[in-house]
């Protein structure tokens, strides 16, 4: 390198440099054996039809989405109506509501059946004690002594 | 959201310079048709929604990817580098005038006319191997500045180095070459 030559002239002449060898190499690409370009050209279009597919996939959920949105639009419009059709936020407000409803009344129904099940062991056991209580005490009893203990206990 | 039509125009107009650039880093037709064609389905899988003036650099980067992946793949990556890298010791410019050899292209490579067909093609087919020849940096750094016509920024972004470290491997590489083509005796 002329060590007279100043850094900025040095790099105009590499730019200049590598301009003309990158035409150079651009002229080379454009010859290339027509396998090739045909090679080139057959990757294109198999990675637009994976762009395509790619975009139809992302779409498909979005259509099957849309009637439910329908639905609660729907259902959030009446429950507006009937609360007297406020503005738009209202609905919003009723149309998440109405999509709790369903979720509400299985809670509800849970916690009856729990409520249910429980009277119901409270009513058998009651009928076993009725039962045992109102039979007659068999001889045994007195020779039990958890049974002895329970007499001696003073009435509550 | 770019169309259909937009990205098959600009995968059309990268894909023969793909091609060739990735030709120059693995020395194969076919490991490099492989490698371009991984990453247009890579581009147009995840990057076909982004606009289309960010593909450019979203497909080097891709591409650079994709070979770096070949490489590691076929397990030879750190046996090329080390024989692209003795290329690299010549860092002994001497008194080699860039503008001398400047003068030269002048003469042959911009003027048509004086050099026939058969000759042009010899010098870009020496052009060409000797760009296969550069180290692996230096290489994608002179293409990725002087070929695709990136900014230093560009190219540093798809490099994921320094702008400095791009300057320096364009630099070399334009030494390099200037200095490889004189060696051969083409007076371009």
């Amino acid at each position: 390198m002329n060590p007279r030559r100043r850094l900025p002239d040095l790099q105009a002449i590499e730019a200049r440099l590598a301009a003309r060898l990158g035409a150079g190499l651009t002229e080379r690409a454009g010859q290339l054996p027509h396998d090739v370009n045909e090679r080139l050209r057959a990757a294109r279009e198999q990675a637009l039809a994976r762009a395509a597919e790619v975009r139809r996939t992302a779409r498909r959920p979005q259509v099957a989405a849309e009637p439910a949105v329908v639905e609660i639009t729907r259902g959030g419009a009446a429950l507006a109506a009937l609360g007297g059709g406020q503005g738009h936020g209202s609905a919003r407000w009723w149309e998440r509501a109405a999509a709790m409803l369903p979720l509400l009344v299985l809670v509800c129904g849970l916690l009856l059946i729990q409520r249910q099940a429980e009277l119901e062991q409270v009513r058998a056991a009651a009928e076993v004690d009725v039962l045992l209580l109102a039979d007659d005490l068999p001889p045994d009893a007195y020779s039990d002594p958890g049974f002895a203990e329970f007499l001696r206990e003073p009435a509550p | 959201m770019a169309s259909d039509k937009e990205l098959s125009d600009f995968l059309k107009s990268v894909e023969k310079r793909a091609f060739k650039r990735t030709v120059y880093a693995v020395r194969s037709d076919d490991a490099a048709l492989d490698i371009v064609q991984e990453a247009m389905i890579k581009l147009a899988e995840k990057y076909a929604d982004r606009p289309s003036a960010e593909w450019p650099l979203l497909f080097q980067r891709i591409l650079s990817n994709a070979t770096m992946d070949w490489f590691r793949r076929e397990k030879v990556r750190n046996a090329v580098i080390q024989n692209l890298s003795d290329f690299e010791g010549a860092d002994d410019d001497g008194d080699f005038d860039l503008l001398e050899m400047l003068n030269t292209l002048d003469g042959s490579l911009g003027t048509e006319s004086a050099l026939d067909t058969v000759s042009r093609t010899q010098i870009l087919t020496a052009v060409e191997s000797e760009v296969a020849e550069l180290p692996a940096r230096q290489r994608e750094a002179f293409l990725l500045r002087y070929w695709e016509e990136f900014d230093v920024a560009e190219a540093a972004a798809v490099m994921g180095c320094s702008e400095g470290s791009v300057k320096t491997h364009c630099s070399r590489a334009v030494h390099a070459l200037a200095k490889a083509l004189r060696a051969r005796g083409i007076t371009l």
